[in-house]
């Protein structure tokens, strides 16, 4: 009864309101695409001063609207929003983040910037602007989207390497990759065993964004290893407000694209017939019904490559403990197949992010853990694609007769006395398909930072940031039963039909722990001041890097007289125990100057020691200083409608260079000596004691970068934003391995630093915007970059031959060279003569200098490395569908068609020392030239091998459609995607993109397609 | 709060000042010197089995491993030699077709590029650093038997120097005097070379032990190099020294300790380490002392599935690539009626006499003088061989001996060296055993080298004192790219200095006539 009393004077109640349609409004303004909820955003009634502001969790309520009423929604970093009333029930309203801000904030090192107010060359590239589509690592997020970096992955592999260079790279031999930051911890540069890629660490799902730092003034806080550049990434945190949940998930699936043209067939044996006609005979297999041989027309290639399905599913998380404390959860499982058999690579990782505040704010805790597992079961790329390329393609993939030894695999084989041998290339299909190599690495990456705001002087804070990255891996290599690899011979017996075995099982093990430690330390203090001078800042601090890696192996054999697999053991070190420690220590310091708002000055200093050096070279000190002059800011350009944005940044800063530990280990400058393991022991009863050469003298290598910047945004709704930048280096103390001068050193060639590079280039990027309203957003961008390096000192030398460079005719044979005047990493080369039909001439190269005869001195140098990178693309969104594209490349660079020099000669097909054949390159059809008999004396040097490497690939095609209502309170994202759609290049080979620009035993990259769903909720 | 500050900062002051040791990190695999002497009591000797080590394997930790850039299959000391002493001469051929290998072959196309020339280079100036670092180790630290280790450092290095001169006729000279000085040192010529070894030798003639353990250096052994060192000398310096040559065999021969083994074929086989004839042997052992480029190479590299049975050789792997050709087997007369040990040691089934093309396997018998079986027969197959290599051995001493009488060195006794030279043809079953004081002609004792000592990395220097083999005075298949052999220059007498070698030293210069062609 109380109850319909009470309704019925609340219609009373309400009825003037009715009458008159005034009423009040409530709504929660949240992100279009992230779901926060979004404070302080301005909503009022078009036209009227009636309005309010959003508030902590995203809700509003204005009083006295009616229907027809237009309410605007007007926020830093929006685009503006506008609706009109309809009901009165509850407005949803989100809103588009606008394609760039100004006010965003950029993470630099040991702080933070805002893109206004970024004194040194930093780029920003946010979650919404990432690649698109079958992304497994971060890596891919990123290629293609910033001027000056260029991202080479090894191959298609899912595990695959990048390499990341931004500005081409300083350093000869030393580290050229740039530093990688994960939430303020510094990453190690060194993989935990059986893991390519370090940025397969981390879930991409969990990455908020990039800050990319270009140029010294923001490296050289960083110090010790920022030469390179630094990538530091920031991961997403938890929500002020109400919890949200997103559930994505997707699919693809990935083919080959670019086989290597191989004969097949019936086109091998017409070859063997035409130019090897003594061989006919060992073409396909004998028949066992008598009389003539069996012709198989097998390829090799499409017997080890799949159509590979790939899936993934992550779960986010994101709420407010009690109101105080922001959390964020995410549990991500990535599942993906390599386009090569047998190539599987699975990830489970979660992440928790915890940043409460305590003490009313004066104290904020950032605390983040990080694990994953990944499992891998490594292939032998070079065995499986090497072998398909090499096997005859008369040959059968299996042999289903009785006597078939290799669990039904075809395999060349040749009696010898009693005992039935191996012979020529293995059955690629075989090898993968009878090993397995689970390569299974867990790892934890842990920090947490303390940002304290002194209470009783809040201008100064005191942070700290102690982190712990760890990771165990465990290699277990094995074989199945019937598996060529471990097929064996029992020398005790003579019987040929019995006195074989094969050694299924455990055939290698490998368990490592890697333990870094981190901890950075420093104060800040800030101070905000009336006058010229609006705001100083200074900050002085320590940071301490420790990485451990400490792993045993198990190694086997076989023995000799029973054929059994045995476990290998040395005395000297049984667990055949390997272990390396790096230890890097820093004094830093750094004060900013706001003039006026108008000049921002930034002064920094720091101090390194690194291990790998002897106590007296251990220091190095490396100043910067950088100053933006914001033109903006003055008062006549206050109003433009045409620059939002214009800014002259000045940077100056030296930086330095210690990692040489992959071309001579952590203990480079003390002489050891090593044990020799139990297989190369010489005089009996006493252990070997090799003297490991060492260099005492080694120190810094150091680079010096001169950059001058423009940062620009004109015209009303950021229609033409960007930046252009162009800089001058130059490296002195250069680390590069060298040969040592004959005799003057334990060994022929270590590292020291023996020269000086400069380079010099510019990048710039743009972004174009036609069309931004809230409906429809249209933008265009582009960046492009040139840099060109030159050797200009080598100390004692003219020339040393550049690692990487080898060319498949044996150990250290490089073509590439690092030489006093050139480009490094340029190709030394003899230039190809030809014929009047244009085909080459064996062995006949131009005599340049024209003293009649053809060597050395008539080798010329092309550069191998591009000069110029870009990345292009577009993105369009009409109400919820969004389609976007990104293209990316390179003009010039060379690469060098390895796969000519391996298959591409006529007398490549005729076994070496066995019986058997190997399949070459389709002559007939122009992928190899007859005139290449054999590729002796100078023939690998020819100029012939090398093709321009200019490229543009299509990275990715995505399309997406949001569904808004589907579910209630849920949003539905559907996309697809195709990832590496095609690619535009003259190279006669598989794929121009070669980091080493050396084309052999390539992992093709795949073509895929991705569909996802995403839910918010 | 202030309390909480002060914490704060010992905290960090604490840190820093506790962590500024961790830049002196430890190996905790590899050990300093102090740690290696503290370790093992024959620690000195573990270093000096390495040196001696370096003649034979490619790298610390096995086969796969290298002390130098180089591959470590290729590139081994004593594969350098093989390669670089018997490929390039009449004997031997291999069909591979590799590059830089094939170059050798057929003696034509040398240049600073072939990597042949580098890894002999770089292994001879591996050995020599490592002697210098071990002699400046020792004297600094007290071990027993300390001047003989010593000299028998002193001897490994003066064989490699002796490698140095012998095929590339000049280099740096680097001794435990100059250790540690960056700037490139500058060249010193043949003669200065030679000087250096001779003087290193007879300074350490009466030091080196009589006996010693397997493998190691004896005063025998000593004066074997030494005399190598004399009988060249003329084509080292200019300056023949025959009489010390003579004198230093004499007194090798007199030292006594050394018979020549009565089955020749044991010299070769997987037991030749229990050999008295051996004077200085690089160990191998398929177990222990694996390698790409001991024995292992000379023997698997003779062999073939396609036409010979791998295990009646002690191997399980044949890479069909080495034959010898008529230059060799055609001394011995017809191979079917000789009775000469040495003449059986081919493998004639299935293969031509002649070696029309030498990429094919069938043309030219493969050596079986070297095999992975025992002297009697027996053999376990393995992959690797244990056949240890006789880089010095009596019957060598014996005919250099001879030589240096026939050339007129005085000193020793005619009907000696005639005695020497027929011991060794009694030993083979040579046809016509007994040769006469007039047969004893220098062509008959190259010859004889060539019957005795093939594939035993001397006959390259052997055709070079002789004068054969530049020029078109004497031909054999293949020399000079052609299946008939023509001239090759004389400049052929030294290789080219490596182009790595070149550009890390520009003291250095490239041999005559390999900086014209």
């Amino acid at each position: 009864m109380n109850k319909i009393k009470n309704t019925f004077i609340s219609i009373v109640m309400l009825f003037p309101v009715l009458m008159f349609a005034q009423q009040t409004i409530k709504g929660k303004v949240t992100d279009k695409v992230t779901n926060a909820e979004l404070p302080s955003v301005n909503v009022v009634v078009k036209g009227t001063t009636n309005g309010t502001v959003t508030d902590f969790d995203g809700l509003f309520q204005i009083n006295s609207v009616a229907i027809g009423d237009i309410l605007v929604f007007t926020s830093i970093g929006y685009v503006d929003f506008e609706i009109a009333i309809t009901s009165f029930s509850d407005l949803n309203v989100q809103m588009t983040e606008s394609a760039e801000s100004l006010d965003e904030v950029i993470v630099i090192g040991y702080g933070s910037t805002t893109k206004q107010d970024a004194t040194g060359a930093v780029d920003l590239l946010k979650a919404e602007d990432f690649n698109k589509g079958a992304v497994v690592s971060a890596d891919q997020l990123l290629a293609g989207k910033i001027a000056g970096v260029r991202i080479t992955t090894s191959g298609g592999s899912p595990d695959a390497a990048p390499n990341i260079r931004i500005r081409g790279g300083a350093s000869l031999n030393a580290n050229n990759s740039p530093l990688i930051v994960i939430d303020g911890i510094p990453i190690d540069n060194t993989n935990p065993a059986g893991v390519s890629n370090p940025l397969s660490l981390i879930n991409p799902n969990d990455i908020e964004s990039f800050s990319i730092l270009k140029d010294a003034s923001s490296t050289a806080i960083y110090g010790s290893r920022a030469s390179n550049g630094v990538i530091i990434i920031t991961t997403k945190r938890g929500t002020t407000g109400e919890a949200q949940y997103n559930l994505s998930t997707s699919v693809s699936i990935s083919n080959v694209d670019e086989k290597i043209d191989l004969m097949d067939g019936p086109t091998f044996t017409r070859f063997i017939q035409e130019y090897h006609p003594t061989f006919e005979g060992a073409l396909g297999i004998e028949d066992p019904n008598g009389g003539g041989r069996i012709l198989s027309n097998t390829d090799w290639q499409d017997a080890i490559f799949r159509t590979a399905v790939s899936s993934s599913v992550n779960f986010s998380a994101r709420t407010n403990i009690g109101g105080k404390m922001p959390f964020r959860a995410s549990v991500g499982y990535n599942k993906s197949e390599g386009i090569i058999e047998r190539s599987d690579y699975e990830r489970l990782s979660f992440s928790f992010k915890l940043t409460p505040t305590f003490f009313d704010d004066h104290l904020k805790v950032d605390m983040n853990i990080k694990g994953l597992v990944t499992d891998k079961n490594a292939i032998d790329e070079g065995g499986a694609l090497g072998g398909a390329v090499n096997m005859d393609p008369t040959k059968p993939i299996y042999d289903d007769s009785p006597d078939n030894r290799f669990g039904g695999y075809f395999q060349n084989t040749v009696i010898d006395g009693n005992n039935l041998r191996l012979d020529g290339q293995w059955n690629p299909v075989a090898l993968l398909k009878q090993r397995k190599r689970p390569e299974l690495a867990y790892k934890l990456l842990a920090n947490a930072e303390f940002d304290y705001k002194m209470h009783f002087l809040p201008e100064l804070r005191a942070v700290v940031n102690v982190g712990t990255e760890a990771s165990q891996a465990k290699i277990i290599e094995t074989f199945s039963d019937n598996s060529l690899a471990t097929y064996n011979f029992d020398t005790n017996n003579n019987d040929i039909n019995s006195n074989f075995l094969f050694n299924p099982g455990e055939n290698y093990r490998e368990n490592q722990h890697i333990t870094n430690t981190t901890l950075d330390a420093y104060l800040v203090y800030t101070k905000a001041l009336d006058g010229l001078i609006k705001k100083f800042d200074i900050q002085g601090g320590y940071s301490y890097q420790n990485f451990k890696n400490d792993g045993t192996k198990m190694e086997y054999r076989y023995n000799e007289v029973s054929g059994l697999r045995e476990l290998v053991i040395d005395p000297a070190n049984i667990n055949n125990r390997y272990f390396n420690e790096l230890n890097l220590q820093s004094y830093f310091g750094r004060t900013n100057l706001n003039i006026d708002d108008k000049y921002l000055i930034t002064v920094s200093m720091r101090a390194d020691a690194s291990s790998l050096f002897s106590e007296k070279n251990r220091w190095g000190y490396f100043p910067a200083a950088a100053v933006a002059w914001k033109i903006n800011e003055y008062d006549f350009l206050n109003d433009s409608n045409v620059i939002n944005e214009l800014k002259v940044r000045l940077g100056w800063g030296k930086t330095g260079q210690q990692d040489i530990t992959g071309a001579v280990g952590f203990y480079p400058s003390s002489p050891l000596f090593e044990v020799g393991s139990s297989t190369s022991q010489y005089l009996e009863g006493v252990a070997l004691y090799s003297a490991k050469p060492f260099n005492g003298d080694l120190t810094w290598e150091k680079t010096q970068t001169y950059n001058a910047g423009i940062d620009f945004n004109f015209f009303k709704n950021n229609l033409i934003s960007g930046s252009f930048d162009i800089f001058y280096r130059e490296t002195t103390d250069l680390l590069a391995r060298v040969p040592v001068a004959p005799g003057q050193g334990l060994t022929d060639s270590f590292v020291s630093n023996v020269g000086e590079t400069e380079s010099k280039g510019f990048e710039l990027s743009t972004t174009f915007r036609p069309i931004n309203s809230q409906d429809v957003q249209l933008e265009f961008y582009a960046n492009t970059a040139y840099s060109r390096a030159e050797v200009t000192s080598l100390k004692d030398v003219s020339r040393i031959s550049a690692d990487g460079s080898g060319i498949p005719t044996g150990t250290g044979v490089n073509i590439g060279y690092h030489v006093i005047g050139n480009q490094p990493y340029s190709a030394w080369v003899f230039r190809q003569l030809y014929d009047t039909s244009g085909n080459p001439i064996h062995g006949a190269f131009a005599d340049f200098n024209g003293d009649g005869t053809v060597n050395n001195d008539d080798r010329y140098y092309r550069p191998l490395r591009p000069n110029w990178t870009f990345g292009y693309g577009f993105n369009f969104s009409y109400k919820n569908f969004d389609l976007s594209s990104s293209f990316r490349g390179q003009i010039g660079g060379q690469v060098y068609n390895a796969r000519r020099l391996t298959s591409g000669w006529v007398d490549k097909a005729i076994p070496n020392n066995s019986n058997s054949l190997s399949n070459v390159l389709d002559f007939y059809n122009g992928a190899a030239n007859f005139n290449f008999i054999d590729i002796n004396g100078n023939v690998p040097f020819s100029d012939y091998f090398l093709e321009d490497a200019s490229f543009i690939r299509c990275e990715n095609i995505a399309v997406s459609y949001n569904f808004n209502n589907l579910i209630k309170d849920a949003k539905l994202r559907v996309s697809g995607a195709v990832n590496n759609a095609f690619i535009i290049t003259n190279y006669s080979g598989q794929d121009p993109e070669n980091f080493n620009a050396i084309d052999n035993n390539f992992y093709p990259r795949p073509r895929s397609f991705t569909i996802g769903l995403n839910l918010d909720f | 709060m202030k309390r909480t500050i002060k914490i704060f900062f010992s905290i960090f002051l604490l840190t820093v000042v506790s962590c500024s040791d961790d830049l002196n990190t430890k190996p905790l695999v590899e050990l300093t010197l102090e740690e290696l002497l503290a370790n093992d009591p024959n620690a000195v000797e573990g270093i000096l089995s390495r040196l001696y080590a370096s003649f034979a394997l490619s790298g610390p930790d096995g086969p796969g491993s290298s002390d130098i850039s180089d591959d470590p299959g290729e590139s081994p000391f004593l594969r350098g030699i093989v390669n670089l002493q018997d490929f390039t001469a009449d004997a031997m051929k291999n069909r591979w077709g590799d590059d830089g290998l094939d170059q050798l072959t057929t003696t034509s196309n040398w240049d600073e590029n072939n990597k042949f020339f580098r890894y002999l280079y770089n292994r001879i100036y591996y050995t020599i650093p490592q002697a210098n670092n071990l002699l400046a180790v020792l004297s600094n630290v007290d071990v027993a038997n300390k001047e003989q280790i010593i000299s028998e450092v002193r001897f490994i290095r003066s064989l490699a120097y002796y490698y140095l001169i012998d095929a590339f006729g000049k280099g740096v000279l680097v001794t435990e005097e100059n250790i540690g000085a960056s700037a490139p040192l500058p060249e010193s010529t043949r003669t200065e070379l030679f000087n250096f070894v001779e003087s290193e030798l007879l300074a350490i003639k009466s030091t080196l032990p009589d006996i010693n353990s397997y493998g190691r250096a004896t005063k025998s052994a000593g004066r074997m190099l030494l005399g190598k060192l004399y009988i060249n000398a003329e084509v080292y310096t200019g300056t023949a020294r025959y009489d010390e040559a003579l004198a230093n065999t004499k007194e090798l021969i007199d030292l006594g300790g050394y018979t020549l083994a009565p089955d020749f074929v044991s010299l070769f086989s997987a037991d030749n380490n229990t050999s008295n004839e051996i004077i200085f042997p690089l160990i191998a052992d398929s177990q222990n002392s694996q390698s790409f480029g001991n024995t292992t190479y000379i023997i698997n590299g003779n062999l073939s599935t396609e036409t010979m049975t791998l295990s009646d050789y002690g191997a399980t792997e044949g890479w069909g690539g080495h034959r010898a050709t008529k230059a060799w087997y055609g001394l011995y007369g017809d191979l079917n009626t000789s009775t000469d040990v040495r003449a059986s040691l081919f493998w004639t089934t299935d293969h031509n006499f002649e070696m029309t093309d030498y990429k094919q396997w069938t043309d030219g018998y493969p050596s079986i003088k070297f095999r992975n079986s025992n002297a009697d027969g027996s053999a376990t197959p393995t992959s690797f061989s244990s056949t240890d290599f006789p880089l010095f051995r009596l019957a060598d001493a014996y005919l250099m001996y001879a030589e240096c009488l026939v050339r007129g060195a005085s000193g020793g006794s005619l009907s000696d060296a005639l005695d020497y030279v027929n011991d060794i043809r009694t030993r083979a079953d040579a046809d016509a055993i007994q040769i006469s004081q007039s047969e004893l002609t220098l062509a008959f004792i190259l010859d004889e080298r060539a019957r005795e000592l093939n594939l035993e990395g001397h006959r390259r220097s052997d055709l070079i004192r002789f004068g054969k083999f530049t020029g078109g005075s004497y031909l054999w298949p293949w020399k000079g790219n052609t299946v008939n052999g023509a001239a090759i220059p004389d400049y052929y007498n030294l290789f080219p200095i490596p182009l790595q070698a070149l550009e890390a030293n520009p003291n250095l210069n490239q041999n005559t006539g390999y900086n014209l062609n």
